[in-house]
C-alpha cells in the first residue's frame, strides 16, 4: 500500500471549495432550522389545540423518516406535483433546514419547559399576554439553557449535509466522490474529507463551549 | 373592589374551594390565614385568574373575569407578590420593574425607568438598580418584587405568603414595606402566617379551612375570642 501525498496536496484546494459549500448549506439550514424550531417549539406548548397538534405532527413526521428520504421527497417527488424542477441548492437547504427544525423545536420545547412556572405566572400577573411573557421572559432564559444541545444539533446537521451529495449537489462529500472517480485515490481522498469534516465540527464545538462560558458569566454578573 | 360569588375550584377530583362568597372593599386590608392545604392560596390566585375557577363569579373593580381580554385588563390593575419572588433573573432590578409598564401600559421607557427608580427608593433599594436579582438577599428580592407590582399602579395588591421563603431576620423589612403600603390606602389581600402583621395591619381577618371561610372579623376580635372550634384549635397551635 502506498499513500499518495501529492494527490492529497493537489486535491486539497478543490476539497476546500467543497467545504465552503458545506458550511454555506449548514449555516443557511441552521438559520432556517432555528426559526422553524422556535415557532414549532412554542406551538408545541401553546394553548391553541390545533397549533399544538400541527406542531406535534411536524416533529413526528420529520424525526420519524430518514433525512435521505426527505431529500428525495423534495428533489424528486415535489416536481411531480408542481411540474417544476427543484433547484438542488434550494432542495439541500430546504430539506436540511426543515428536518433540523423538528429537532430544534424539541430542544426549545424542553428548554422552555425547564424554566420555572413562576416566571410565566409573574409575567401574566403583570398583565402581559402569554406571547409577551414568552418573548420577553421565558424564551430569553431558555435560549441560554439550550446552547449546548443546540450546538450538538448544529454539528449533527453539518455532518448530515453530506447526504445532499446524492442529488448531485457539490458539497464536500460530492467533491470527494468526483475526485476519486477521476483519480481512484479512495484512501487519500476519504481521509482528507474526514479530516476536513473533523476540523469543521471541532471548530463548532469550541465555539459553542465559548458561548456557554460567556452566557454563564452573564447570568451571574 | 373585589366581588366573589359561589367560588368553587377543584383540581381533578380534589375539591379545594367549596363555595366562597367574599366582598373586599376599596382600601380594605384583608388577611387570610389557615392551615396548609386549606385553599387560602388558591383563593388568592383565583382573584387574578392564575387559577381558573371551576364555578362561580369573580369581578374586580367592576370587571368580570370571564374573557381573555377581561382577564388581562384585571391583571393590569391587580399586583401580585409571590412566595418565591419570581423576579426575572436575566434582567437588572430596574429592568424587572420597568418591563411591564412599557409593554403593557405603553409608557415611554424614560418614564418607566424614572418610576422604577423612585419605587426602588421607596422600598429602600435605590442603590440596587443595576444589580441582578441573584445578587440580592431574599428580603431585598421580595421588596423588588413589590416595587415591580407597584410599577403598574395597581388598584389592588395580592400577597401570597410573601415572607414564608425568607430567613427570619429579613421578614420585617418586607412587612415594613407592606405596612407602609397599607397606610397609604392600598387595597390589599394577604395570605400569611405572620399573625403579628395580621393583628396590626389587617382590617379584617379571614380564617379559611377545607375550602371554606370558617370565620371572619376584626383581627383582634378573632384572635382574642374565636367563635368556631376549628379557629380555636388552629390559633392555639400558631399563637
Amino acid at each position: 500500500m502506498s499513500f499518495n501525498w501529492d494527490l492529497v496536496m493537489n486535491s486539497f484546494p478543490l476539497l476546500l471549495t467543497g467545504a465552503v459549500v458545506t458550511v454555506q448549506i449548514t449555516a443557511l439550514s441552521v438559520a432556517l432550522g432555528v426559526i422553524i424550531g422556535l415557532f414549532v417549539g412554542v406551538a408545541r406548548i401553546c394553548h391553541v389545540a390545533p397549533l399544538r397538534i400541527l406542531a406535534a405532527v411536524y416533529v413526528d413526521f420529520l424525526r420519524g423518516t430518514p433525512l435521505l428520504v426527505q431529500i428525495f421527497l423534495i428533489y424528486f417527488a415535489l416536481p411531480v406535483i408542481t411540474g417544476q424542477r427543484v433547484d438542488p441548492f434550494f432542495a439541500a437547504i430546504a430539506s436540511c433546514g426543515i428536518n433540523s427544525g423538528a429537532y430544534v423545536a424539541e430542544i426549545f420545547r424542553a428548554g422552555i419547559q425547564s424554566i420555572d412556572a413562576g416566571q410565566m405566572e409573574a409575567g401574566r400577573s403583570l398583565g402581559m399576554t402569554w406571547m409577551q411573557t414568552m418573548r420577553y421572559i421565558i424564551v430569553p432564559q431558555a435560549f441560554k439553557r439550550v446552547i449546548p444541545p443546540l450546538g450538538n444539533e448544529f454539528i449533527a446537521l453539518l455532518k448530515d449535509s453530506s447526504l445532499v451529495s446524492v442529488i448531485g449537489f457539490e458539497e464536500l462529500t460530492r467533491r470527494g466522490q468526483l475526485i476519486i472517480a477521476r483519480t481512484y485515490g479512495s484512501l487519500e481522498i476519504w481521509i482528507s474529507v474526514a479530516i476536513i469534516y473533523l476540523a469543521m465540527t471541532l471548530t463548532i464545538s469550541r465555539f459553542v463551549a465559548y458561548l456557554e462560558r460567556r452566557y454563564k458569566v452573564d447570568d451571574r454578573h | 373592589m373585589i366581588d366573589i360569588k359561589g367560588l368553587h375550584k377543584a383540581f381533578g377530583k380534589n375539591e379545594v374551594l367549596k363555595g366562597i362568597d367574599l366582598h373586599i372593599a376599596e382600601k380594605e386590608v384583608v388577611v387570610i390565614i389557615g392551615p396548609s392545604g386549606s385553599g387560602k392560596s388558591t383563593l388568592l390566585r383565583c382573584m387574578n385568574y392564575l387559577e381558573e375557577p371551576t364555578a362561580g363569579d369573580i369581578s374586580v373593580d367592576g370587571i368580570h373575569l370571564n374573557s381573555e381580554s377581561n382577564i388581562n385588563k384585571v391583571r393590569e390593575e391587580v399586583g401580585m407578590v409571590f412566595q418565591r419572588f419570581n423576579l426575572f433573573p436575566h434582567m437588572t432590578v430596574l429592568e424587572n420593574i420597568a418591563l411591564a409598564p412599557v409593554k403593557v401600559r405603553h409608557v415611554s421607557r424614560t418614564e418607566a425607568l424614572e418610576t422604577a427608580n423612585s419605587l426602588l427608593d421607596r422600598v429602600g433599594l435605590a442603590d440596587k438598580a443595576q444589580a441582578y436579582p441573584e445578587q440580592l438577599s431574599g428580603g431585598q428580592q421580595q421588596r423588588v418584587a413589590i416595587a415591580r407590582a407597584l410599577a403598574m399602579k395597581p388598584k389592588v395588591m395580592l400577597f401570597d405568603e410573601p415572607t414564608s421563603a425568607l430567613d427570619p431576620e429579613m421578614v420585617n423589612e418586607v412587612l415594613d414595606v407592606m405596612k407602609a403600603l397599607a397606610k397609604e390606602g392600598m387595597t390589599m389581600v394577604v395570605v400569611t402566617h405572620e399573625m403579628g402583621f395580621a393583628r396590626e395591619v389587617g382590617d379584617r381577618l379571614l380564617f379559611v379551612d377545607e375550602g371554606r371561610i370558617i370565620e371572619q372579623g376584626e383581627p383582634k376580635a378573632v384572635f382574642e375570642d374565636p367563635q368556631e372550634e376549628r379557629t380555636k384549635s388552629f390559633l392555639s397551635k400558631v399563637l
